[in-house]
């Protein structure tokens, strides 16, 4: 590909002068021509992510004291993406440390003795989706859902949104997180969910990308559930709830995620039918599309992903961004499309000898240059992955730049044949049972017959969905060959398939069919 | 401050908790002893739910090492409140905090506690200053605008707050064009947030918004940032794009239009690319193949022409992106 700069229209700014600056560094990055030789340093980062497990990480991650889960979850999903297992020793080492972070009014904190936060109740969770297992001292059973519902519900506000913890901001990351979880841990209810999906769209930007929170206050008097006074009001829903913040990739995808999450939900709650049910709410989902394939750098940047626009290509939004265009793919539906493409463009198109658009079915993003830029710009040479060069590696650009990488190889979509296999292997009575009797894990019990039937119904939907995502056969594209491979994570959890698979299965009490069952078998 | 509190008589009362009581923690970090002393002591205050002075210290010693810590800061906001802190004196304690640690988080979650019990709209133009000053250092400093925005809308007095705010995003165009954080604040003032006084007349206000944003990208037709504004202000306002047929025409030819005898005769709807300007601009490329897409009949292989040079030659890296785009449009057609 060609290697032009960025334009600058002969017009330097700090922000031009800042991107040509990185693409001199970016640039001696430049993949060799036979890109075969390229290699992931699956070693180096094994190594890396075990020193930080076993001997610890380094004084300068005090930064990082109040999300210890984060720490344990970006090295724990590492180890999975490497396909590294671990030993019992250290599952049960991990599930310990894990449950001294449980706060006892229900939520993950930071670190012990710290108060509860959505953020570390994700990773926290997460963490128990690798290492756990049903059972004593499998720390699943020890994870106290019904508390947990209850620290959700203290934080949730009524424009829909929730604060991060008790005095906290509002932030997508929380309700991400919060979705995650409560999926995960078959958690969900109407109760929690009301106004979800409203709030969200009111995050989306003129540019198409997310921000961090929208502004309630003209249309929710009271600003905190904490100091409410419980007089209900009316609400003025006309009144603009303006997105605060730029459109950036780490809001992106939660929000993305959280829309993705919530569809089993609006399809049941909402109605574009009119009558009882509120109208279905919705966002620019080809404007999502088009500003995360606008985040994607040039081939002098290697194409590595930005954040925002007109700022610097960063490893991390490997995932962040490049996870993302699958969910807004989901979103649009071409996923789901395979239909033959029109060929009636041939006589031209096919001028520089490339077949231009018979891969219908491939991802709308360039997974070939974006492994390009994480295995030539983000591999420190000492271990562990990074932002860009000349940067150190850390925990966290470890994590998001393998799971880029393999959201770039591996194309997880959700699979239609799967989710009916899923439902018809449905048992409604052990979910409900799940959810409610041995653990309880919420106190949202549903009104009359009817409800508990919508109940039961968002439960399945939830599930199948969740459960659905597969990678598609032969769609796999490994840059420096198959020695590179990684292993698939799910778009949605960023937990490997297993393991997400396994927790879910648990926590909703079912027994779904072997993804493997049905596949013909191959000599 | 690096004295221990272990060794400190005034904290003889206070029994201190260690992190991890009966496990051995995997991934542990290794704490500085000032550090470890600290939350030690802290998780003991934070057990008898002690709010006092020296809890104050406390919380600031812990944020300066640590400014992450947001049980730290909630239990600060806590103690702020319960001893009647005069709350311009803990703004004022927390600019230099503000200043230090200007990425995290909390540092503006806190201000913007103790703006919202402040209610007063003074304090909430020194803020708007005190803002400049910190974005003077980093000008897209994401919880800065996001905290700002916050602000104006909070607080939203027409003549205090938002007046000055479409002055001060034209002085940082003036000084980097391509920041997209002010774009996006110019948009929030303008567009997003109800109508500013002067604004009145909604079709006055976006003359002069795509006046503005022409005049951008004349200056700079390769910034994203000033095209993301432009669909921005027509999709908000449901104007079709092709009314912009004639400006955006300029910009994807391959050659400056000469500046002849007519240089005098400037058409202000439609300020012509700069002497430097790389052309034809895959923004405006992008922006007509829109046009000619809504437009449909004829004018749809108009588009998928476009599309096809920006898959296979001006922007190959978006070239799944473009093929998309034709395969999505032949579908409608």
């Amino acid at each position: 590909m060609l290697n032009h700069p960025t334009p600058t229209d002969g017009y330097e700014t700090y922000t031009s002068r800042l991107q040509k600056e990185t693409e001199e560094l970016i640039k001696k990055h430049r993949p060799p021509h036979d890109t075969a030789q390229i290699e992931l340093q699956k070693k180096l980062h094994f190594e890396f992510l075990l020193r930080n497990l076993r001997q610890g990480f380094p004084e300068r991650y005090t930064s990082q004291d109040a999300s210890q889960p984060w720490l344990i979850y970006w090295t724990l999903h590492g180890f999975s993406i490497l396909g590294v297992g671990l030993d019992d020793q250290t599952k049960k080492r991990t599930i310990d440390t894990l449950l001294a972070m449980q706060h006892p009014e229900g939520g993950f904190a930071g670190g012990p003795g710290q108060t509860a936060h959505l953020l570390p109740t994700y990773a926290a969770v997460c963490s128990f989706a690798v290492v756990g297992r049903p059972g004593d001292g499998g720390g699943w059973d020890a994870i106290d859902r019904k508390k947990m519902y209850d620290f959700f519900m203290s934080l949730k506000r009524r424009d829909g949104s929730f604060l991060v913890s008790h005095h906290g901001e509002v932030d997508v990351r929380g309700i991400y997180c919060l979705l995650a979880v409560a999926t995960l841990l078959n958690l969900l209810t109407p109760e929690l969910l009301a106004g979800v999906p409203e709030f969200l769209a009111t995050c989306q930007t003129y540019e198409g990308g997310f921000c961090n929170a929208s502004f309630p206050g003209w249309a929710f008097e009271a600003d905190d559930p904490e100091t409410e006074s419980g007089s209900p009001k009316t609400y003025d829903l006309s009144a603009p709830r303006p997105p605060l913040g730029e459109a950036h990739g780490g809001y992106t995808f939660c929000a993305a995620a959280s829309w993705v999450l919530l569809q089993p939900y609006i399809k049941l709650y909402y109605s574009s039918a009119g009558g009882s049910l509120p109208p279905v709410p919705s966002i620019n989902t080809r404007a999502l599309l088009r500003w995360c394939v606008q985040m994607q750098g040039l081939p002098i940047e290697l194409g590595g992903f930005k954040g925002r626009t007109n700022k610097l290509v960063d490893g991390c939004y490997s995932w962040w961004v490049g996870g993302c265009v699958v969910l807004a793919e989901t979103l649009l539906g071409v996923t789901a499309t395979h239909e033959a493409v029109p060929h009636e463009h041939h006589e031209e198109s096919d001028e520089d000898g490339q077949k231009s658009w018979d891969d219908a079915d491939d991802s709308l993003f360039n997974r070939k240059a974006l492994q390009e830029y994480i295995l030539c710009a983000g591999q420190h040479p000492a271990g562990g992955l990074r932002d860009k060069p000349p940067k150190p590696a850390d925990a966290y650009h470890t994590l998001y730049c393998t799971a880029g990488l393999s959201a770039a190889q591996h194309r997880v979509i959700p699979s239609e044949a799967r989710e009916k296999a899923v439902i018809s292997a449905w048992h409604s009575s052990q979910a409900h049972a799940k959810a409610e009797s041995r653990h309880p894990g919420t106190a949202y019990a549903p009104s009359s017959d009817a409800d508990r039937e919508m109940l039961d119904e968002l439960r399945k939907g939830i599930f199948a969905h969740a459960m659905s995502w597969s990678e598609e056969d032969g769609t796999a594209v490994y840059v420096g060959g198959a020695a590179n491979r990684v292993n698939a994570t799910h778009p949605l959890f960023n937990l490997t398939v297993t393991h997400s698979d396994g927790m879910l299965s648990y926590f909703y009490g079912q027994t779904p069919p072997s993804r493997y069952a049905n596949k013909p078998a191959t000599k | 401050m690096s004295e221990l509190l272990a060794d400190d008589p005034e904290w003889a009362d206070v029994v201190p908790i260690r992190q991890y009581e009966n496990v051995n923690p995997i991934a542990p970090i290794f704490y500085s002893e000032e550090y470890k002393d600290a939350t030690d002591y802290f998780r003991g205050v934070l057990k008898t739910g002690e709010m006092s002075p020296r809890v104050l210290q406390l919380t600031e010693r812990i944020i300066r090492m640590n400014p992450a810590h947001y049980t730290a800061w909630q239990h600060r906001y806590k103690t702020v409140i319960s001893l009647k802190i005069p709350l311009e004196e803990e703004l004022e304690l927390m600019n230099e905090i503000a200043t230090t640690f200007l990425k995290t988080y909390q540092v503006w979650h806190h201000r913007r506690l103790l703006l919202t019990a402040l209610t007063s709209i003074d304090a909430a133009a020194r803020e708007l200053e005190f803002l400049k000053t910190v974005l003077r250092a980093d000008a897209k400093n994401y919880h800065t605008w996001s905290f700002r925005q916050w602000i104006l809308a909070h607080f939203n007095d027409e003549e205090r707050l938002w007046a000055g705010e479409r002055a001060y995003i034209e002085d940082l165009l003036e000084q980097d064009v391509r920041n997209n954080s002010a774009w996006h604040h110019r948009f929030f003032v303008v567009f997003s947030s109800g109508i500013r006084l002067g604004d009145e007349d909604r079709d006055q206000m976006l003359r002069r918004e795509l006046s503005f944003v022409k005049e951008k990208i004349a200056l700079a037709p390769n910034n994203p940032s000033a095209w993301n504004y432009l669909r921005g202000a027509l999709e908000h306002t449901n104007t079709p794009f092709s009314t912009l047929t004639t400006f955006v025409e300029l910009y994807t030819t391959s050659q400056p239009p000469s500046r002849g005898r007519d240089e005098d005769v400037v058409d202000l709807d439609n300020p012509p690319p700069s002497a430097g300007a790389q052309l034809p601009a895959v923004a405006a490329l992008e922006f007509l193949a829109d046009i000619y897409e809504k437009e449909g009949g004829d004018a749809s292989a108009k588009a998928v022409e476009i599309w096809k040079s920006l898959a296979n030659e001006k922007d190959v890296i978006r070239k799944k992106y473009w093929e998309y785009r034709i395969r999505d449009a032949l579908s409608k057609a």
